[in-house]
């Protein structure tokens, strides 16, 4: 009696978090998949089509354009930011004067929301006023500066470096977090062993930060797939779709043309891709933990 | 044991999931009603002792300007009738575009509603979710005072919909003084207009400014352009989908339209500029013209503005008929209107002399009731509306003549083509592959 009792009460105290949890998340979750299935307009009684939308969405360039931007989006996220973040950490680890200072500047891009950076970045990449043509110009070496938010080439690797710039120094903040918990003795034992410092960096250091390295990955994987708001406020996908991420698109396609059915579609899709990524993050988890 | 509470309470949680899951459009209705609950408890606080019948009001004239007049315009209307309560709500023009549809299939819908005639209000009137007016129409006596125009935008199948209540129109502003200075005369073909850009050019000047990133401007290239060379009725018909985007009529319009990008009239670097930040070089002096509504005086200096003039976009071909755009703004009730009589009676309202000459003062709007007095107007205003009057056809713009997909994926292809105009044959392929899809599964 008392070891059933027992067993219930977590449970119940559970109950409402996880009502909440499936009105807000799981219900409508699970009400999307059955939108993407129909042709809802936004307006008429949604009318079930089959696979219709997909068939349509893997017939659509612009589908194809996001998803590889999304792509090079992540490619770009899991690479320079990591490098970069850890590379900061690594230097304002030790004791360097007014380190602190140097943290906060580096961290402060992350406090701004992205709808501000993204405005305030679209004024630095003003064709002609802007700050970066300006200096550019200035050098002397071109006569005019590239249209960084207008050229189809350039203009997703523009929004990309913005991204970047936000996103460096929180991987720095969690790097030194995790630098902070190695115990200094280890490092210690290695330089009496005559260990180098890149070998200290590369055999001791790095491995110990392994689980921070993987937040970290993990929290840019996710973070590259929801890029939604400095391409929605810098381009809105422009020119010509050249900049378009999934979660742009889809809003284009259930707000703008109000093809809500479609736009969930989309919305799956990208569940799927994501799903993907946190099925790989939860089985290195798991896997880890069990050999532990 | 303690496995199975815990698999049955889930599956219990994932049932319950499945139900609430088919309530979910349902939600929007309650934050609508929460929002509108929470106006009338602060209101009742001042006015306890009268019943009012409640009406909602729900408009998109954000603008700072618009929406002081707004305001007042529903001031007034609730002191000429104690008895009704108007729930006012603005929404920036933007959000409001992309909420109507949750609007208007909420189980209260707003009363009365901001919107735009042409397509855009068509498609609810098919939908059976505008209101048929045609009794205040009658009462009112519109049918005599509105010119014939207005009435055919708000009218179908012998049935009023829509009440048009403002208008502007569309043509290229220029600096005079930079004409002055060059000795420019107002082109009025099209070879005189390519002579003026290319003296512009060759002065340093900027000949035409145009701000692409959000495309629409683009659009109106197209519109223009299309209008005089193929002529309105073959535009109107391509906006509603039975004319083709890869006939031969089509292209022509871009071999006109690549003529000005390949000459370089264009402010460079066009998409990188919203429609109002590529008025900067207008302002300073370094671009000539712009393809614009008549709002851009609302953006521009005082000093600015009284050294801006506008023509009408040059006859490229003079023997067909001349086309211009002139979108018109209005409003219209919800068929599930909860409470029709007060919102046919602000409506009256609205449509009336007194209302229509107060935004005209106000804000400098051009109104569609003819009892207007017109000499309340300044000479530009004089001169857009003989812009209208002389012209054969009127539409609305683009991304409202056609449909919302159709014009999103119309606007992209002009700015593929605007980047690489060499792409046109391709990409007018793949417009009519969407317009089939659009219009023939219709």
């Amino acid at each position: 009696m008392t070891r059933t009792r027992r067993d219930i009460i977590p449970f119940l105290f559970l109950i409402i978090p996880l009502i909440i949890y499936i009105v807000w998340v799981i219900a409508p979750m699970i009400y999307t998949f059955y939108l993407s299935l129909t042709n809802w307009n936004g307006l008429t009684t949604p009318e079930f089509i089959g696979f219709k939308n997909y068939q349509k969405l893997f017939n659509d360039k612009v589908f194809y354009i996001s998803l590889k931007n999304n792509f090079k989006w992540l490619g770009a996220f899991i690479t320079v930011p990591v490098i970069l973040g850890l590379g900061l950490a690594m230097i304002l680890n030790g004791t360097i004067p007014g380190e602190k200072l140097y943290k906060m500047t580096f961290y402060l891009p992350m406090v701004l929301a992205m709808v501000v950076s993204g405005l305030i970045w679209g004024w630095l990449y003003h064709p002609k006023g802007g700050l970066i043509n300006t200096v550019i110009v200035a050098t002397g070496l071109v006569e005019k500066g590239p249209g960084w938010l207008s050229n189809r080439d350039i203009v997703l690797w523009s929004i990309i470096i913005v991204a970047i710039w936000r996103q460096v120094g929180y991987v720095m903040v969690l790097y030194l977090a995790g630098l902070k918990s190695i115990n200094p003795h280890l490092i210690e034992a290695a330089t009496v062993d005559g260990a180098s410092g890149w070998q200290t960096f590369w055999r001791i250091i790095l491995p110990l930060l392994t689980p921070v390295t993987i937040i970290v990955l993990v929290i840019s994987v996710i973070d590259s797939l929801r890029a939604f708001d400095l391409v929605s406020v810098m381009t809105r996908g422009g020119p010509a779709n050249a900049s378009s991420v999934l979660a742009n698109f889809m809003y284009i396609e259930s707000f703008n043309n109000y093809k809500m059915g479609y736009g969930a579609a989309i919305a799956v899709i990208l569940f799927i891709i994501s799903l993907g990524f946190i099925i790989i993050y939860l089985w290195r988890v798991m896997k880890d933990e069990l050999e532990y | 044991m303690n496995r199975k509470i815990f698999l049955i309470t889930i599956g219990l949680l994932i049932s319950l999931a499945m139900i609430l899951g088919g309530c979910t459009p349902e939600t929007v209705t309650i934050v609508e009603t929460v929002e509108v609950e929470k106006l009338v408890e602060v209101e009742k606080e001042v006015q306890v002792h009268v019943e009012k019948s409640v009406l909602i009001y729900n408009s998109m004239h954000g603008d700072p300007e618009p929406r002081a007049a707004d305001e007042e315009i529903v001031k007034n209307f609730m002191e000429a009738n104690p008895d009704i309560e108007v729930i006012h709500s603005i929404v920036a023009h933007e959000d409001f575009k992309t909420a109507i549809r949750a609007y208007l299939t909420a189980s209260t819908p707003p009363d009365v509603l901001t919107w735009f005639a042409g397509n855009r209000a068509r498609f609810f009137i098919d939908n059976d979710q505008i209101m048929d007016i045609s009794d205040v129409w009658e009462s009112e006596g519109w049918n005599d005072s509105y010119p014939k125009g207005f009435q055919a935008l708000s009218t179908v199948d012998g049935k009023q919909y829509f009440l048009p209540t403002s208008w502007y129109w569309w043509a290229v502003y220029y600096r005079v003084s930079i004409f002055d200075e060059l000795g420019l005369e107002v082109p009025e073909t099209w070879d005189e207009f390519l002579a003026v850009n290319e003296t512009l050019k060759d002065n340093g000047y900027i000949p035409i400014a145009i701000g692409t990133k959000y495309r629409w401007t683009a659009a109106a290239w197209f519109d223009y352009l299309n209008m005089r060379i193929n002529g309105p009725e073959f535009h109107i018909n391509l906006m509603l989908g039975t004319e083709s985007y890869d006939d031969p009529r089509v292209a022509k319009v871009f071999e006109y339209w690549r003529v000005l990008l390949d000459n370089g009239y264009f402010l460079e670097d066009a998409a990188a500029y919203a429609w109002a930040e590529a008025l900067e070089p207008l302002i300073a002096g370094e671009a000539a013209m712009y393809l614009m509504g008549d709002f851009i005086r609302d953006s521009v200096p005082d000093e600015i503005e009284a050294d801006l003039d506008f023509f009408r976009f040059p006859i490229i071909d003079s023997s067909i008929l001349i086309g211009e755009d002139a979108p018109t703004d209005g409003y219209f009730l919800a068929a599930n209107a909860p409470n029709p009589e007060a919102a046919k009676q602000f409506l009256a309202y609205l449509g009336s002399v007194e209302v229509q000459t107060y935004n005209a003062e106000q804000l400098g709007r051009l109104p569609t009731n003819s009892g207007v007095d017109r000499t309340l107007f300044n000479e530009s205003q004089q001169k857009g509306m003989e812009l209208i009057d002389g012209a054969d056809f009127v539409a609305q713009f683009y991304d409202r003549d056609t449909t919302p997909e159709m014009a999103d994926e119309g606007m992209n292809a002009f700015m593929a083509f605007w980047d690489d105009p060499d792409s046109i044959d391709e990409l007018l392929v793949e417009l009519e592959a969407v317009r089939q899809e659009i219009f023939v599964e219709e």
